[in-house]
C-alpha cells in the first residue's frame, strides 16, 4: 500500500517549509499497511503455530498408512479413507454421533426457549442477574459439571435415591452409562450456549408488536404462533447450530457419563490416537468430523435463508 | 440594497470564491484547490476547494450532509490527508505536517472527551503534550474554564456532565493550547433548541475576546448566518460561494445558494433589457403569468432565460384590492406559524405558485380562495446567476419543472 | 401477552425448574462435597470440611491445580501480549484485507477442541513438545487469542475514536495516544480478555489431555482420569474450587464489560 502522506507530492513544490522539529515521516513509513501488519504480527505466528500448522499437519495425516504397533508409513494414499469408510463400526459411531447430536439439539432448544423468551422480554430488575445465573455455567469446567452429573444420574445418585425412598422404583433406573444420561447431560451443558444466542437473536422481539397483535384480536397462542415465533426462530437456528455442532464434537460428557458404553467420533478419535497410537485413522475420523461440521453449516445457511424469506413473505402478506 | 460589510477585510471579491482561485496568500488560513478522492468511492468527497479565512475571522463552512464540508475540516486539522492541494497557515504551507503539529484546537461533534480523565486533566491533555510546567499549566487551565464557565467543576467525571457542559470543555480543551486556528465539527447539532441559542453566542463571545481565527462546519444556515463573519457555502464538494452572511442571503451566488439558505421562491423568466451595470446593475424580465418586472443583479444578453429569486417574507398580499399589485393572485392555503402566516398564492390564473410569508399581527389573514393583490418591496427580486459549473442543469430544470420551487430543500437534494 | 393468575403461576413454576436443572450439577456437587462419606451418596448425612482438606492433602491435585495455574498464567499473559495489538490493528488502522484477518482471528472457535487436540499432538509430538509446559501453553494459545481479539475489538468499539483524534490535535503522537488514550480507555476490555484467557486455559481438558502427559498434567485432566475409576467427595470439593475460580471470574468480567458482549459467539 502506497498511500504515503500525500503532503509529500504538495510539500515538494512548496519547498516543504515545516518546523525543523517536526515530524514529517519518511515516504512509506508507518503506512496503514505497515502499522497493521506490525501490530498483527505476534497474534499472526502465535495463530500459525498453535492453529495453521497443527491443522495442516492433521490432515496430511489422513493420507498417511498405519502400520501395526503404532507406526506410520508416510505416503499418500487414500487407504486409511477407504478402510474406514468400509468399517461398520466407524458407521455406526457417525450415526451415533449425529444421534446424540440431534437430540441434544432438540432437548436443548426445547428447555432454552422458554428461559430465553423469558430472559428477552422480562424488565424486572434482576434481569441482569437472572441472565449471570444462567449464562454463567458456560464459564464453568465442564468436567466440573459433568461430574455433577454423575453423582446425580448414577445408580446411587440423587434421581435414582429420591425414587427409592419414596417407593416409586425397586432398582435403580438406568440414567448413566448409556446415551440416556449422556443426553441429559449434555442437554444442561450446552443450554447456556443456546441462552445466549438466543438471547442476542431475540433483538428484534418488539414488545409494541405482541400489544399490536393483541390489540387486533390475537389471542395468546395466537400472538405466540404468529408473531413471536417466527420473529425468534433464527435466533432459535442459530442456537441449533451452535449446539448440534458443540455436540458433534464434545468429549468429556460422553465419556465421563457414557462409562465406556457410548462411542462418538470424538471418543473415537481420542482411543485412536492414545489407546491404539493409529494417528491417521484418527486423523480421517477428524477428517469426517470436519465435514460433517460443513454439512451441518450448508444446512443451516439454506435453512436461515428458508426461514428469513418466509418471514418476509409474512410481512409482505400482512400490510 | 446596503452592501454590508462586518468590518472584516475582505480577502476575495464578494460572491467570487467559487469563480476561480482567489488571490489566497493575504489569509491567515489558506486552502488551495482541496481535493480528497477516496477510494472506492465514486467521485470525490472535496473536489477543489480554495478559500481564505483573514487573522482573526470566523468562518462557517455551510452545506448540507454529504457536501464535503467536514472532510474539509478534517484536511484543515490534519486528519484527512488530501489527495491533492494544500493548507497553509500564515504563508507556510502545512498539507505536509501531521495533526500533533499542527497546532489546531479541535472541537468535535461528539466532543471526543477522554473519558477516564476529570474535566481538568481533558483541558490540561494538550498543555502536558506541549510540557507546559505544572504551576504554569493549573493556572492556564483554570484561565480556560474560567473563559468556558466551569471553574467550578474542574474536578468532575466528564461522564457527569450535561452536553452543554461537555461542549465547554471541549472548548476550553481546544483553547487553552492558544492554537493558530480553531476548528469546530458541528459544534451544536447534539444541543437542544435552547441550549443551541446560548451556546452560539458564548462561542461567539468566545471567539471575539480570544480573537482566534475560526471555521466551523454547519448545515444549519441560521447558525452561519449569526455567528460567522462570512460564510461558505458547499455543495457536492464544491465551492458555491464564499461571502458575508448578507451577501450570502441577499445575493445568492447561485441557484443552490438561494434555495439552501432561507426559503425561496424561483422564477424562471426571459431577459427583456439590461437596466444598468455595476453594483446597481439590474434588468427588465418578463416572467411567464407575472409579466415584465425589474430584478436587481447582474443579467446576461436580452432574450436569454434567467432565474428571479424572491424571498417569501419580502412578499405582499392586499386582500382589500386584488389588483392594486403587480399581480392578481389566488389564496390556496393558509397556514399559520405564530409569528407568521405562511401562505401559498397562484399568480395570476394560471401563473407560477408563490411562498409568501406575512407577520402574523400585521394584516388580517386571508383564507384559502381569497383574491389577493401580490406585489413587492423595492430591490425584493433578484437575479440568480446560473450556477458556475453546473449551470446547464439548473437551467434544464427550470425549463422543465413548474415555477417556483415548493421546498428550498427539495430541488437540491 | 397478559395471562391469567394460573397460567402466570405455570409459567413461573416452567422457569424455576428449568433454572434448577440448569442449576442442579452445580448444587449437588456443592452438597456433596461438605458429606462426611468416603464414596459418593445423596443426600449428605455429616458435615465435614474432610473433602477439601483431602484435595490440598492428594499430590496428584496439587502439582496439577500448579500446572493449571502457572500454564493459565502464561497462556493468559501471551494472549493479551499478541491479541490486544491485532485487535487494535483490526479496530483502528484501515488496511486492505482487514475483514479477511478478523475472521483468520477468530476462526480457531469453528474448529473443534478435539480435532485441534489431535492436530496439536501429531505437531508437537516429534519435536517433542508434548508433556511439557512450552507445549501445553501453546496448544492453549491458539484456543485464547480469539477471546481476546473480541473483548478488546468490543472494548474499542465502544470508545469513540474522534477521543483519538482530539489528543492527536493537541499534540499526542501515536505512540501517546496508545499509551494515555486508548489503553487506558479499553483497559477493562483487555483485563477481561485476559481473564477469560486464564479461565479458559485452566478449565481446558480436550486439548490438554492430547498435549499434556505425566510430568505435565493440568487440573482438569488429572480430574477426569480420577473421576473415571473413583468418585468421592473429594472430586467434589475439587469442583467447588473451580466453580468458585468461575464465579469470581465471571463477576469481575461482568462488571468491568459485561459478560453477554465478551462471550457473544460468533
Amino acid at each position: 500500500m502506497s498511500a504515503a502522506a500525500p503532503g509529500t507530492e504538495t510539500g515538494s513544490d512548496t519547498g516543504s517549509t515545516t518546523a525543523p522539529g517536526a515530524e514529517r515521516p519518511a515516504p512509506g513509513r508507518w503506512t496503514p499497511g505497515r502499522t497493521a501488519a506490525a501490530l498483527l504480527l505476534p497474534g499472526l505466528v502465535a495463530l500459525l503455530l498453535t492453529y495453521a500448522m497443527p491443522l495442516v499437519w492433521v490432515a496430511r495425516m489422513a493420507f498417511n498408512e498405519p502400520l501395526p504397533g503404532g507406526a506410520i508409513r508416510q505416503t499418500l494414499t487414500l487407504g486409511t479413507f477407504a478402510d474406514v469408510l468400509t468399517d461398520g463400526h466407524y458407521w455406526r459411531v457417525i450415526w451415533q454421533t449425529v444421534e446424540l447430536g440431534a437430540l441434544v439439539t432438540v432437548f436443548t432448544l426445547l428447555l432454552s426457549y422458554p428461559l430465553a423468551l423469558f430472559l428477552a422480554r422480562t424488565t424486572t430488575r434482576w434481569r441482569g442477574l437472572l441472565i449471570a445465573l444462567a449464562v454463567t455455567p458456560l464459564l464453568i469446567s465442564s468436567v466440573a459439571r459433568t461430574f455433577g452429573w454423575m453423582a446425580i444420574l448414577g445408580n446411587q445418585g440423587v434421581v435414582n435415591k429420591t425414587l427409592q425412598s419414596v417407593g416409586i422404583i425397586d432398582t435403580p433406573l438406568q440414567l448413566a452409562n448409556n446415551l440416556t444420561g449422556v443426553v441429559i447431560a449434555s442437554t444442561e451443558i450446552y443450554m447456556p450456549f443456546a441462552i445466549l444466542v438466543m438471547i442476542s437473536g431475540f433483538g428484534r422481539l418488539d414488545p409494541e408488536l405482541e400489544r399490536a397483535a393483541a390489540s387486533l384480536g390475537a389471542g395468546r397462542l395466537a400472538v405466540l404462533r404468529r408473531v413471536v415465533l417466527p420473529l425468534t426462530l433464527p435466533g432459535v437456528l442459530t442456537a441449533g447450530l451452535l449446539v448440534f455442532v458443540l455436540s458433534l464434537s464434545g468429549y468429556v460428557t460422553p465419556r465421563l457419563i457414557g462409562g465406556g458404553r457410548v462411542f462418538v467420533l470424538a471418543t473415537e478419535i481420542y482411543d485412536e490416537a492414545i489407546t491404539a497410537l493409529n494417528w491417521p485413522v484418527a486423523a480421517v475420523l477428524s477428517m469426517l468430523l470436519l465435514v460433517l461440521f460443513g454439512l451441518v453449516i450448508v444446512v443451516y445457511t439454506r435453512l436461515q435463508r428458508f426461514v428469513e424469506r418466509r418471514i418476509l413473505g409474512e410481512r409482505g402478506a400482512a400490510s | 440594497m446596503t452592501d454590508p460589510t462586518t468590518g472584516v477585510p475582505s480577502p476575495t471579491a464578494a460572491g467570487a470564491g467559487a469563480a476561480g482561485a482567489p488571490a489566497a496568500d493575504e489569509g491567515h488560513l489558506v486552502l488551495r484547490d482541496l481535493v480528497k478522492t477516496y477510494p472506492g468511492r465514486h467521485g470525490a468527497a472535496v473536489r477543489g476547494v480554495s478559500l481564505s479565512v483573514p487573522r482573526g475571522a470566523m468562518l462557517a463552512v455551510l452545506g448540507p450532509s454529504g457536501c464535503g464540508k467536514s472532510t474539509t475540516l478534517r484536511m484543515i486539522a490534519g486528519l484527512v490527508a488530501p489527495s491533492a492541494g494544500s493548507v497553509l497557515v500564515d504563508g507556510k504551507d502545512v498539507t505536509g505536517t501531521p495533526a500533533h503539529h499542527r497546532d489546531m484546537g479541535v472541537v468535535f461533534q461528539s466532543y471526543a472527551l477522554f473519558p477516564h480523565m476529570d474535566v481538568a486533566g481533558n483541558v490540561a491533555f494538550g498543555l502536558e503534550m506541549r510540557k507546559v510546567p505544572r504551576p504554569e499549566r493549573e493556572r492556564r487551565v483554570t484561565e480556560a474554564l474560567e473563559l468556558v464557565r466551569l471553574d467550578h467543576l474542574a474536578r468532575r467525571r466528564v461522564s457527569q456532565l450535561s452536553g452543554g457542559q461537555q461542549q465547554r470543555v471541549a472548548l476550553a480543551r481546544a483553547l487553552v493550547v492558544r492554537p493558530t486556528v480553531l476548528l469546530l465539527d458541528e459544534p451544536l447539532s447534539n444541543l437542544d433548541a435552547q441550549l443551541r441559542t446560548t451556546m452560539r453566542e458564548e462561542i461567539r463571545r468566545i471567539q471575539q475576546e480570544t480573537g482566534i481565527t475560526t471555521v466551523f462546519v454547519t448545515h444549519d444556515q441560521h447558525e452561519a448566518l449569526s455567528m460567522a463573519d462570512r460564510v461558505a457555502v458547499l455543495h457536492e464538494g464544491r465551492l458555491e460561494q464564499l461571502g458575508t452572511p448578507q451577501e450570502i442571503y441577499e445575493r445568492p451566488a447561485s441557484r443552490f445558494t438561494a434555495e439552501f439558505v432561507g426559503r425561496a421562491n424561483l422564477l424562471p423568466a426571459t431577459v427583456v433589457a439590461a437596466a444598468s451595470a455595476g453594483e446597481a446593475a439590474a434588468a427588465e424580465v418578463e416572467v411567464p403569468g407575472i409579466g415584465r418586472i425589474t430584478a436587481q443583479g447582474a443579467s446576461p444578453a436580452p432574450g436569454e432565460p434567467v432565474t428571479v429569486l424572491l424571498r417569501p417574507h419580502r412578499v405582499v398580499l392586499d386582500a382589500h384590492d386584488p389588483d392594486g399589485g403587480i399581480a392578481r393572485g389566488t389564496v390556496l392555503t393558509a397556514g399559520y406559524t405564530g409569528e407568521t402566516v405562511a401562505y401559498r398564492v397562484r399568480v395570476g390564473g394560471s401563473g407560477p405558485e408563490l411562498d409568501v410569508e406575512l407577520p402574523s399581527g400585521s394584516h388580517r389573514p386571508s383564507a384559502p380562495g381569497a383574491e389577493v393583490g401580490v406585489s413587492w418591496q423595492q430591490g425584493a427580486a433578484r437575479l440568480v446567476p446560473a450556477a458556475p459549473r453546473s449551470g446547464g442543469d439548473a437551467e434544464a430544470a427550470d425549463g422543465g419543472g413548474p415555477a417556483g420551487d415548493r421546498d428550498p430543500r427539495g430541488g437540491a437534494a | 401477552m397478559r395471562t391469567g393468575p394460573a397460567g402466570r403461576a405455570a409459567w413461573v413454576a416452567l422457569l424455576v425448574v428449568l433454572y434448577l436443572f440448569l442449576l442442579a450439577p452445580i448444587i449437588v456437587v456443592l452438597v456433596v462435597s461438605f458429606d462426611d462419606a468416603t464414596f459418593l451418596r445423596f443426600p449428605p448425612e455429616g458435615f465435614t470440611l474432610d473433602a477439601y482438606r483431602q484435595v490440598f492433602a492428594n499430590d496428584d491435585f496439587r502439582s496439577a491445580i500448579q500446572v493449571s495455574a502457572v500454564t493459565a498464567s502464561i497462556t493468559a499473559l501471551l494472549a493479551v501480549v499478541t491479541g490486544v495489538p491485532a485487535a487494535l490493528a483490526l479496530s483502528r488502522v484501515p488496511f486492505r484485507g482487514r475483514e479477511a484477518m478478523e475472521s483468520a482471528f477468530l476462526s480457531p472457535l469453528l474448529v473443534p477442541n478435539i480435532v485441534l487436540g489431535l492436530a496439536l499432538l501429531v505437531l508437537f509430538a516429534p519435536i517433542p513438545l508434548t508433556d511439557t509446559y512450552t507445549g501445553l501453553i501453546l496448544a492453549h494459545l491458539g484456543i485464547t487469542i480469539p477471546y481476546v481479539v473480541r473483548t478488546v475489538c468490543a472494548s474499542l468499539a465502544g470508545a469513540d475514536p474522534r477521543a483519538e483524534e482530539a489528543a492527536r490535535t493537541l499534540g499526542a503522537d501515536t505512540f501517546t495516544v496508545a499509551r494515555r488514550i486508548i489503553l487506558p480507555t479499553i483497559l477493562p476490555g483487555v483485563v477481561s480478555g485476559g481473564v477469560i484467557a486464564f479461565l479458559l486455559s485452566f478449565d481446558e481438558t480436550v486439548i490438554s489431555l492430547f498435549v499434556s502427559g505425566q510430568n505435565v498434567t493440568p487440573l482438569p485432566v488429572a480430574v477426569l482420569q480420577y473421576v473415571e475409576y473413583r468418585s468421592d467427595p473429594a472430586v467434589a470439593a475439587l469442583s467447588v474450587c473451580l466453580v468458585v475460580l468461575s464465579v469470581v471470574a465471571v463477576v469481575f468480567v461482568e462488571r468491568s464489560l459485561g459478560l453477554r458482549r465478551s462471550l457473544r459467539s460468533g
